[in-house]
């Protein structure tokens, strides 16, 4: 191994391999889903809209994930805590 | 007889179908099956040329099928093995020559008299790949390890699964040296994405440059790597439990502190 790798391995920086399936995860996804980026970011909206009507969710940090086995779409929505939807405008005023 | 017809496809060009398709042909020839290869790529043929039996061409899968000729007619038959012939394609049609319903009778004919017929698709998910695929029975899809071939796989093997089912995959060109670097995916990483069984592993080599340049595939270079790779491919299309060695490197102490690293 090289020294220039070695270096890199010892300062946890990554190769262009895990970059490569990230990006890969992506678009296969949006393939696989038949969904344009723009299309992505509408469904997340409608989820985030949904969700947030009856729980309390950090809109900023939802999550759509495709897994391809089994196939599945997971919705990752942070809940925030001791909070209702309802409540926050009274905290705002209060 | 029945045999049983493979399409060799990948979505993306300059992967290695018909280079693939070559050496399986050879490869299974050489275990005495009586193959017979069909070049699909109507218009932009080459499996003639990677095979060194391009001078040898009289009629073709047009002529064929447009009942010029008779199939035995057309059947090319190799220098090395006289139980592999090759059906070349036309050089100078389109795809739209032939109907996917006359592929399929044509292979069928075909599987009377063959143990394999493998058929080379063209690049793309159109007309050409729809012939190539309509007379096979089960597919292999070839990729490398990098982004565009491996998302066009994704997407071929989303088509073939509505007709054929699940494909077997196999991985061209990987290279030891920059999977270990961490700037290549590995197996796993590719088959994490395609979610489909693997058939196979062919490494990055000189050699299959060499062997197009004579028109003498690897399959017959009993030294080369890549050459090994695809005889233990044809042992495993024969039913053989044949393990696939790692070519993700064995992740050496420092590989593996790189990996630990880079987990979030």
């Amino acid at each position: 191994m090289a020294w220039g790798t070695l270096v890199q391995k010892l300062f946890g920086n990554k190769g262009s391999a895990t970059l490569a399936k990230d990006r890969l995860q992506v678009v296969v996804m949006y393939d696989r889903l038949g969904l344009s980026a723009a299309q992505m970011e509408a469904l997340r909206k409608d989820i985030m809209e949904t969700i947030g009507r009856h729980v309390a969710i950090d809109s900023e940090r939802v999550k759509i994930d495709f897994l391809p086995v089994p196939a599945e779409v997971t919705i990752t929505a942070p809940v925030r805590r001791g909070r209702t939807p309802s409540e926050p405008q009274k905290q705002q005023a209060g | 007889m029945s045999g049983r017809a493979i399409v060799i496809t990948s979505g993306k060009g300059g992967v290695g179908k018909t280079t693939a398709t070559a050496n399986l042909g050879l490869g299974l020839a050489k275990h005495n099956r009586k193959i017979v290869m069909v070049d699909g790529d109507i218009g932009l043929r080459n499996l003639d040329i990677i095979m060194g039996l391009e001078n040898r061409i009289v009629y073709h899968l047009v002529d064929v099928i447009s009942g010029r000729c008779q199939i035995r007619q057309a059947l090319v038959k190799d220098k090395r093995f006289p139980h592999l012939c090759l059906l070349p394609a036309s050089q100078i049609d389109q795809k739209e020559a032939i109907k996917p319903e006359q592929m399929q009778d044509l292979v069928t004919q075909l599987k009377e008299e063959f143990d394999f017929i493998l058929i080379d698709c063209p690049a793309g998910i159109e007309q050409g790949f729809r012939n190539a695929v309509a007379g096979a029975d089960e597919a292999i899809v070839i990729t490398t390890p990098d982004v565009s071939p491996v998302r066009d796989a994704d997407r071929v093997i989303g088509l073939l699964q509505q007709s054929l089912g699940d494909p077997q995959l196999i991985i061209n060109r990987m290279s030891t040296q920059m999977v270990q670097r961490g700037d290549m995916l590995n197996q796993q990483d590719v088959l994490d994405i395609l979610a489909v069984r693997l058939l196979g592993i062919v490494p990055e080599d000189e050699e299959v440059v060499v062997a197009g340049n004579r028109g003498s595939p690897v399959v017959l270079n009993e030294k080369s790597q890549s050459g090994q790779a695809y005889e233990r491919i044809v042992r495993r299309i024969l039913g053989e439990e044949v393990p696939i060695p790692e070519l993700n490197g064995h992740g050496n102490f420092f590989h593996r502190l790189g990996k630990l690293f880079s987990r979030r």
